[in-house]
Parts: structure tokens; sequence; C-alpha cells
């Protein structure tokens, strides 16, 4: 567990901090991630890609669940269970992810028109749903979902993922 | 849920921008249907935001009450099975080490894909360590649990090419058997876990291959350790 501590607290961290711009709250968030994950341990593959995607996940829905009960909001109910994180498609992000660095995941998204990427942006660090994105940004839902959809499809093309299709 | 509905809502979907109900329902539809293979592409996409945000420097303090609340649960539930059992198991096995129970939670993480759900009712493992040191100054412990179980901690490893790999070996008489593969070691750090039997080794080496790994080792070990007795 120490070593994976000292090889993802920065990103774990980096990660938290910009999702609730407060680092007691986002040092909080990666304890109870890292403590997660040591509870879990036994049922977590032992693929390091995985791990960290794993870890990440954990400090994400944890980050978000904090940052809407800070602002009131009804608990999204993320799940932080290994099996769900299995299902998100760990795998393939594991594939994505070793043949990519962090530059790469940054210039894809922005290389994102702002216009796309704000919706993106709403949905990952603040953790909003389709219906408060568009009530945030007060544009109708049906665009709202066409926004990230093509954003992310935006990120795949600039990430060289899936052109075959 | 029907396929245009799923379609139209995909993007929402892989960022998990929906309540949760939807997501379930969507998750549903997807494991039983084939027209919608781009979900998960977007979905590891939206994952690979995690790796957007800038990193950051949390306070050393934070490391401190990581591991000492790692301590204090450990320390409550000494006999568990399952997760206590393992750790429980691998941290008798290594007294020498300064922080025993951090090491061996990580340990476990490799230990528990082989073991998987059931180490219930059987004896703490009995362990072999051996040492395998380098010339570049790499090290590295492996560690040979009672039930066939190899796990290698290796640090201080030059990191590779993405088009490489560290590959470990296990060699009897002369003849090389490759143990599996420990990635590029981006950061010098690899952790690797494998069921074998290393009964009748006489030495355990860590090349650099080719991604996917060599049948027989192609270049120098950078990791070595010979002239082993193992049972």
């Amino acid at each position: 567990m120490e070593v994976l501590y000292d090889r993802l607290n920065r990103q774990a961290f980096g990660l938290a901090y910009r999702i609730l711009g407060d680092g007691p709250a986002a040092e909080d968030v990666v304890q109870e991630a890292f403590l997660t994950l040591w509870r879990q341990a036994e049922r977590i593959d032992a693929a390091r890609g995985k791990l960290s995607s794993f870890v990440l996940t954990l400090v994400h829905h944890k980050a978000i669940d904090a940052l809407r009960a800070r602002k009131g909001q009804v608990a999204r109910q993320l799940s932080v269970e290994v099996a769900d994180v299995e299902k998100t498609g760990a795998d393939v992000s594991e594939r994505v992810l070793q043949s990519l660095n962090r530059d790469e995941i940054r210039a894809a998204l922005a290389a994102v028109p702002d216009y796309q990427r704000r919706p993106i942006e709403l949905a990952y660090y603040e953790g909003l749903t389709h219906v408060e994105i568009s009530q945030a940004l007060d544009l109708p839902l049906g665009t709202v979902k066409s926004r990230l959809r093509l954003g992310l499809e935006k990120m795949r093309t600039a990430l060289g993922i899936g052109q075959a299709r | 849920m029907n396929c245009d509905e799923v379609e139209e809502l995909i993007g929402a979907y892989a960022m998990g921008a929906l309540p949760a109900e939807a997501l379930s329902d969507i998750g549903e539809h997807l494991a039983g249907c084939a027209n919608h293979p781009e979900a998960a592409e977007l979905r590891a996409i939206a994952s690979a935001l995690a790796f957007a945000a800038p990193e950051a420097e949390p306070s050393p303090a934070l490391k401190t009450r990581l591991m000492n609340a790692i301590g204090a649960e450990s320390a409550t539930q000494p006999g568990a099975r399952g997760r206590g059992g393992i750790l429980a198991g691998l941290r008798g096995l290594m007294p020498q080490r300064a922080v025993p129970y951090a090491l061996a939670g990580a340990l476990a993480i490799a230990v528990a894909a082989l073991v998987l759900t059931n180490v219930g009712g059987s004896d703490e493992p009995s362990a072999t360590a051996i040492t395998l040191t380098g010339p570049g100054g790499a090290s590295a412990v492996v560690h040979v649990l009672e039930d066939g179980i190899v796990v290698m901690e290796a640090d201080g490893l030059e990191p590779l090419e993405k088009d490489q790999t560290y590959q470990v070996w296990a060699i009897e008489g002369g003849q090389p058997a490759s143990l599996g593969l420990l990635g590029p070691a981006p950061d010098g750090e690899a952790l690797g876990a494998t069921r074998a039997d290393l009964s009748g080794v006489d030495a355990l080496a860590v090349t650099a291959e080719p991604a996917g790994g060599s049948i027989g080792p192609t270049t120098d070990p950078v990791l070595l350790a010979e002239n082993l007795t193992l049972r």
C-alpha cells in the first residue's frame, strides 16, 4: 500500500483538489480512497494499470460525494465497489492509458471545443447529472446529451482510439 | 430501455451523468446488446479524465495518517479471514521490514488476484524470500508462498520504453522458463504475482524484453539471484 501510495498520491490528491478546491478536504478523500482500497484488497486485480484507474475512480467518486454533500445536493450514490469499477470499462481504460500519457489525455480534452468541454467538465469535476448540467448551462436537455457524446467522441478521435468505426 | 434510447444517452452514461437507476438500466441493456460497441470506449475515455487533472502534492502528514489508519484497522482484526488472513500471513513473512503492514497491503493486492475468493480455513502460509540484485542498484524481493504463489516486488529499475517490458525468469539446469512480465516500470518499480513451482530452480533473473515478452532471455539480466536451493 505504501508503494502504491507513493506512486499515486500526487495524481490522487491532484484530482481530489481539482474537484474540491480545498486541501484538507481533498486529503480526507485521498485517505478514504486508499483505505477503501486496502479494505477491498483481496478483490482487486493485481494489474497495475487497473489499480491506478481504480484508485482514481475511488478518489473521483468520493470527492464528488463530498462536493455534493457540501453543496447540499442530493448524493449521487456513486458506487465504490470493486465490481462496479470493473464494469466501468477499466479494462479498456487500462489499455488506453498504457499507450497514452497524461499530456496526451490533457491535450485531447483541450482539443474539445469549449461548448462541448464545459458539459464534460461539469459532469466529471462537479458530478452533475445531465439534467443538472442543462439547468446550469441553461441548455435544452437534448443539447446536453449530444454535447456530452460529441465531446467524448472528439477526445476519442484526438487520442486515436477506435477510428476504424 | 431500447437501443435508440440508449444511444441518445450514451454520452451521459459514459460520463456517469445520469441518476443511478438510469445508469443501471443502460448497463443492463449494454450487457446483453452488441449494438453499442462505442459505449465501453467512451466510458474508458471518461475515466481517463482522472488523469487530466493536474498533479498536486499532499502534505507529508497524509501518508502518516493513512498508514496509521491502516495499522489501526489491521490491529483490530488480526484473526480475520479473507483480507485479514492474507495480510496476517504476509505480515509474518516480512519481520525485517520497517512498515510490515504497509508492505503486506501492497503484496496482498498482488496476491489477491491469484488467491481470489477463498483462503479461509487454511493455515497462514509459510514462505521463502529471495533477494535479487542488479548492477544498476536495482533490487527485488521474491516471496515464494507455500501454496505456490510467487510475488515479486522490484525497485530501482531503469524505466523502459513503452514497447519493452521486464520479464522474470526461473532458470533450472541452464534452461530459462518465463515467470511472467512486469511491464516497462515507468517509475522504476514493479510488482508482479504468479503461481509457479520453483522447486529445483537454480536462479531467478529479470531481463528487459520486447513488449509481450520473449521465449527466452535476449538481454543480460538487470536483476539476478543465483545458487538457489529451493525445496
